[in-house]
């Protein structure tokens, strides 16, 4: 699978880390059943999912990678960091 | 004696050029071009197997890569590679090879006794015949099919050669240069496009090597041959030869050529093979197709043959098999091979069509042989080659005809296997007998025969269509080319999937001898879908994956069941559609060279001094160092403790990771991902620290230095370097991007060692004079700083782990074993002891500090009793999860120190702890021994372990119970720091 | 006064095979730096690097350089600075000349530099690397930071002949001469 890395380039797969879900927020500190839930529980539905990759063999940024996971087909990739000082 | 079968003249091998080859021990002749099997049949040699499970004589079936039957053993000793098809063997001078599955040979092989058997080994009969009784199974039925059934063996040896991968990148990978890949190649090529064209055998062409048609007036092999010139001559064009592609994955194929299987041994540093990744943006699929063979009874006899095969032989290696020939077909294709034949000379006996309809031209290709039509092959004879076959005419009459050779067409599969990797589907087109794939891999088109396109214009036209589609959709315009013009040929087809006749096995798969029977019977037993009908019966298995029979099988299956061939479907392909050795996929990398090996800079300097290394993930860091007359581990270990313990000692430390941590808010961000507090750091001193994952648990621990107001150093264990680093990362990119933080891994930069003793200080000193005032007062314990010698920078940090005054001084990694040199040398006057791995551990131990074995990811700061590091003033990673009510329970196993009772008793890792008194079960489980070492200084074994309750037990006496070794002793709880508690010696 | 003699990562590159398809040499004594921008400040860095250097600090994975100093963009806000004039404490003085506006950290020894040229380099380079490195995708001056043989390296093209420079681990220097001499050897790997 290649992975289109926003700073290097389209990339193998095989120099990033895949870390999961990418749309959970961190909830505030101290909130023990959010905190359960965005530790723990994950949805998994077949299509379209937005993913954190970290590029860890090249630029170190994570990704946020839209994928289907039912054809593996990777529609998107934007850095994590741009999101998140959106 | 052996007849010659090389016809007077003809084909495309160069008959200048004799080549000798032994098979089975003989010596033969060919000619350069020729495959194995060409020159076997040349040489009369038809015969060259036994089957899979009844040791029935075969003979040579195809004359390309969907071969059953004549499969070899090529070269041997270390290399011999067993289950090669000689259809596809490349013959080269010298070439070995030998025959398979049989003993003492094909002619005469003793297991034929198997064929008397074969009721007993009709379908599923591993799941039936040989289950009584039950014991038998493993001991005796076993080993004895195993032994008896079976391909060619391995020969056990280490391989001599080399496997190498590569990487390539193209606008445009056609797979397969027969007419539609060449057609589709230049219309690409010539727009711009980059163009891989892989092509299995080791010529261009196809089947246009095999045919006798016109194209642009010339010759079908004479085009193919100006069309590899003309791509050769492309820059951006590269033709890979002898290289399968085996599979399309995500976003890339694969692919393996095979650089020299061709040749009797590799030149010096050519790899046998070499294992492409290529990633293409379009892709034509233009792998051809295979003729279908006949079921009928008897049709598994050597002489009976795929007619275009007979066609491939006659035309392409000037070879007739066989010299009085007949042709049974369905389909018009056989027609031309029988022409085909006649024209090279050999004798068409007779041409038997199932159809009892055949147009008059095609009629006319069979020249002055009997036809018989609506009629079919019934039975045959001759055991180690055909000698007769029994035509049942369309009045039902039978008559035998005396024949050598009988070439069987049932029509074409095409070959879509590549197509459908990715989750396509074939689907069964009634109009072309064939399965089609219209949902392929993205960029994916398939021309050819690969979809049907039977003709050979049909072919050229829309590979040349193909390729100049695949260029467009890189951007590159379409140019327009003039028509490739071919001669017009027949193709019509009307498969029948079984003929009746006499009583003997009807064959649909030759190389795992599954009958027509045997899909009967497992349909009559209910195995029902395809998918079951392989597993039950072997049926499309092995090294064929059933190219020449799932069609024929299926399609049986089909009128068992009574559904279409659409209803009933096709078992799903994989990759890889050919097989690959496992030795491609390792590459480069086996033995020592599996994974890279990083080397500290003190690496040769300790292997000069006979150490002992051990990995530390991809890491060789001095486990030990053997002195001279020292015998044993423990010896080297214990020499090394005494020798810190009393004065001083070396260890090279480099291999903990280190991270550069620069900016004006790090003091924040460490405040956020480690248990304690760190922004309150004065610059000049180190902080142990221990952060935790999201979930409360803990992920590592180090210490980290303030180096300066916005320069923080951190330390992390060796193995999780980069788990740590992917960690901070995260926190920062995602979780705190406002924050003024920069990271970069320095692991690499510094080479550190460890220098640990109470002679450590007079060490240090004699080693830097001036440079740098180390004293208690100057520099006291957890003091960092930097500076210079010349303008090299060195790093000093006051830290200990093994419980001794200490220190660890950093150089950059170049200065590296000058430094530990240095250190040596400077050291002599103390009598210094370079130390492991080992001796690290048994002090920590002593210490009482946790490490690999109490982080083991299931221990929380408090099993470590480090929850008073524990800030309750912020928040940080893991705080909320870490307060969960299973995680602050005083039950939860907890670190303790423990001694044996008994102190010439030996601690094990991994016993587990009971209370005195209690039946060892899981409910009463109290923890367990985490780490063990024999103490030196107390001169006994000494343990930390995870124990229930464990710092309300301190002097409880224990039993530790380790069944798997039999030990079952008493333990003292005991504090968890054996030595100095109140840290004397770490200040002195 | 303590003698801490230095010990190039390559020490041990050594020819192989016949021919001179991979023709490599070690670049010795380049001082090199990581240099991170500081939390908002990346414009005024390329200011300061323009001013100073003479020097387009590069906004993505290609590299850019004066006579004697190149930056080369490892990632997002982040450069791998090479410096080749011997000057003495470089990555010293380049801290203090971006000081408050990039975190600047000396990675001199962290690895060793190859450069590699020959008719046979870039047949020899996809054997280990994942990416096209043609003219058209990765021109003169592309960067890249990948793996070879699971070992991370820094690669940068020079120019079309076609010449890189490479940066790998020092701790992985054999490891990668026995990826690098197993690759070209057949080419043959000749060392200046």
């Amino acid at each position: 699978m290649r992975i289109p890395c926003p700073y290097c380039g389209s990339r193998d797969a095989s120099e990033f880390a895949y870390s999961g879900d990418a749309t959970l927020p961190r909830p505030a500190p101290g909130n023990a059943d959010a905190m359960f839930d965005y530790v723990y529980l994950r949805d998994n539905p077949a299509g379209v999912h937005r993913e954190y990759w970290y590029h860890a063999a090249g630029c170190h940024a994570w990704l946020k990678v839209t994928r289907n996971v039912s054809t593996h087909e990777v529609i998107d990739a934007v850095l994590a960091h741009d999101e998140a000082t959106l | 004696m052996s007849t010659s079968y090389r016809l007077a003249s003809g084909g495309l091998i160069d008959r200048s050029r004799p080549v000798s080859f032994t098979f089975d021990g003989k010596t033969y002749g060919g000619y350069a071009g020729d495959t194995l099997a060409s020159a076997l049949l040349a040489n009369d040699m038809m015969l060259v197997g036994r089957s899979f499970k009844y040791h029935r004589p075969r003979g040579i079936f195809s004359a390309g890569p969907e071969e059953p039957n004549a499969l070899v053993t090529l070269r041997s000793g270390a290399r011999a590679e067993p289950n090669t098809k000689a259809t596809t063997v490349e013959l080269f001078d010298g070439l070995d090879a030998s025959s398979q599955n049989c003993w003492p040979s094909p002619h005469f092989d003793l297991r034929a006794v198997h064929q008397l058997a074969g009721p007993l080994l009709n379908a599923g009969f591993y799941y039936k015949t040989f289950m009584w009784p039950a014991a038998f199974w493993e001991k005796f039925y076993e080993p004895a099919i195993r032994a008896s059934a079976g391909l060619g063996a391995l020969s056990a040896l280490d391989d001599p050669d080399t496997y190498e991968k590569a990487h390539a990148f193209c606008d445009l990978l056609v797979i397969g240069a027969g007419p539609a890949g060449l057609a589709a190649a230049l219309s690409a090529g010539r727009a711009g496009a980059r163009v891989i064209l892989a092509e299995e055998d080791f010529v261009l062409g196809g089947r246009l090597l095999s045919d006798t048609t016109q194209i642009d007036d010339v010759s079908a092999a004479s085009w193919a041959a100006v069309a590899e010139a003309e791509l050769a001559m492309m820059p951006h064009v590269r033709i890979l030869k002898r290289t399968a592609v085996f599979g399309a994955y995500d976003g890339e194929y694969g692919a393996i050529e095979r650089v020299s299987d061709h040749l009797p041994v590799p030149p010096p540093f050519m790899p046998r093979q070499r294992l492409w990744k290529i990633v293409a943006k379009q892709c034509v699929l233009a792998a051809g197709a295979q003729e279908r063979p006949l079921v009928f009874p008897g049709n598994d006899r050597p002489g009976i043959m795929l007619a275009s095969a007979l066609r491939t032989y006659a035309n392409r290696f000037g070879v007739s098999p066989g010299q009085r020939i007949a042709i049974f077909t369905t389909s018009d294709d056989g027609w031309r091979s029988a022409s085909d034949l006649q024209k090279a000379g050999a004798e068409i006996a007779v041409v038997i069509d199932a159809r009892a309809e055949v147009a008059p031209d095609v009629r006319k290709l069979a020249g002055n042989a009997l036809q018989f039509l609506g009629a079919h092959v019934s039975d045959t004879s001759g055991y180690r080659r055909l000698t007769n076959i029994t035509i049942t005419d369309s009045a039902g009459q039978t008559r035998s005809v005396a024949v050598d050779t009988l070439g069987v067409s049932g029509g074409w599969s095409p070959s879509i296997g590549i197509a459908t990797h990715l989750g396509g589907k074939g689907n069964w087109s009634e109009e072309k007998s064939a399965f089609l794939c219209s949902d392929m891999p993205p960029g994916m088109q398939i021309a050819g025969a690969a979809a049907a396109q039977w003709t050979l214009a049909d072919a050229l036209e829309h590979g040349a269509l193909a390729g100049a589609k695949a260029a467009s959709h890189v951007g590159l315009g379409l140019q327009t080319q003039k028509p490739i013009v071919a001669s017009d040929e027949a193709s019509g087809n009307n498969p029948v999937w079984l003929f009746k006749g006499s009583r003997r096995k009807a064959f649909v798969d030759l190389q795992n001898d599954v009958t027509a029977t045997d899909v009967a019977l497992a349909a009559q037993e209910g195995f029902r879908s395809v998918e079951q009908l392989k597993r039950y019966t072997t049926l499309g298995m092995a090294t064929d994956q059933g190219k020449t029979s799932n069609v024929n099988g299926l399609a049986i299956l089909a009128g068992e069941i009574k559904k279409t061939i659409a209803e009933t479907g096709a078992t799903r392909a994989r990759p890889p559609h050919v097989p690959v050795a496992i030795g491609a996929f390792a590459g480069l990398h086996t033995a020592r060279h599996f994974k890279p090996t990083r080397l500290t800079a003190s690496h040769a300097a300790s292997a000069a001094a006979n150490t002992t290394f051990v990995e530390a993930g991809q890491w060789m860091r001095a486990q030990w160092f053997n002195a001279p007359g020292e015998t044993d581990w423990l010896q080297s270990v214990t020499r090394e403790v005494k020798a810190v313990r009393s004065g001083v000692g070396i260890c090279d430390v480099s291999t903990l990771g280190k991270i550069a941590l620069c900016g004006s808010d790090v003091g924040t961000f460490l405040d956020r991902v480690y248990i304690n507090t760190f922004s309150t750091l004065p610059v000049g001193k180190v902080r142990y620290g221990v952060m935790l994952r999201e979930d409360g648990f803990v992920m590592d621990d180090g210490t980290t230095a303030r180096l300066s107001t916005d320069h923080y150093v951190m330390t992390t264990t060796t193995v999780n370097a980069g788990k740590v680093m992917q960690h901070l990362e995260y926190c920062h990119q995602v979780l705190w991007p406002e924050l003024d933080v920069q990271m970069v891994s320095v692991t690499e930069q510094w080479a550190q060692y460890a220098v640990a003793g109470p002679k450590s200080r007079d060490l240090l000193r004699a080693l830097l004079g001036d440079a740098f005032d180390v004293s208690n007062e100057a520099f006291p314990y957890l003091a960092c700083g930097e500076f210079h010698v010349g303008n090299i920078p060195l790093r000093l940090f006051r830290v200990s782990f093994s419980g001794e005054l200490a220190y660890e001084i950093a150089a950059p990694a170049g200065h590296g074993e000058s430094l530990f040199n240095a250190l040596m040398q400077a050291g002599k006057a103390f009598d210094v002891t370079p130390y492991g791995t080992e001796a690290l551990s048994v002090m920590r131990i002593e210490k009482g500090h946790v490490a690999g074995s109490e982080l083991n990811g299931q221990t929380v700061a408090r099993d470590l009793g480090l929850g008073r590091m524990m800030s309750v003033k912020k928040d940080y990673i893991g705080r909320t999860m870490a307060a969960r009510e299973a995680l602050i329970d005083p039950d939860q196993p907890t670190l303790v120190g423990l001694r044996p009772v008994d102190r010439s008793q030996r601690l094990r890792n991994g016993a587990l702890l009971f209370a005195r008194g209690v039946t060892p079960a899981p409910d009463t489980n109290a923890g367990f021994i985490t780490s063990t070492a024999f103490s030196p200084g107390h001169n006994h074994w000494i343990g930390l372990g995870l124990l229930a309750r464990g710092p309300e037990r301190h002097g409880e006496i224990i039993r530790a119970w380790d069944p798997v070794r039999s030990g079952d002793y008493e333990l003292e709880v005991i504090d968890p720091v054996f030595i100095d508690a109140e840290g004397a010696r770490l200040r002195a | 006064m303590l003698d801490l003699a230095h010990i190039s990562a390559f020490a041990e590159l050594r020819s192989i095979g016949d021919g001179r398809g991979v023709i490599a040499r070690e670049r010795r004594g380049i001082a090199i730096a990581t240099v991170m921008a500081r939390k908002g400040q990346g414009a005024a860095l390329a200011a300061a690097v323009k001013e100073q250097f003479d020097v387009n600090l590069p906004l993505g994975p290609h590299g850019s350089g004066s006579d004697a100093t190149s930056f080369l963009g490892t990632g997002p806000g982040r450069w791998l600075v090479t410096h080749d004039a011997g000057t003495p404490r470089f990555v010293d003085s380049l801290a203090q000349q971006l000081d408050g506006l990039a975190s600047v950290v000396d990675q001199s020894d962290s690895v060793g530099l190859l450069r590699l040229t020959g008719p046979a380099l870039l047949d020899v380079l996809a054997k280990g690397v994942a990416i096209d490195l043609g003219a058209t995708a990765f021109p003169a001056g592309s960067v890249a930071v990948t793996q070879i043989a699971h070992m991370g390296v820094t690669l940068w093209k020079v120019d079309e002949a076609p010449t890189f420079h490479i940066a790998a681990a020092r701790s992985m220097a054999g490891s990668f001469l026995h990826w690098l001499e197993a690759s070209a050897a057949l080419a043959g790997l000749a060392v200046e």
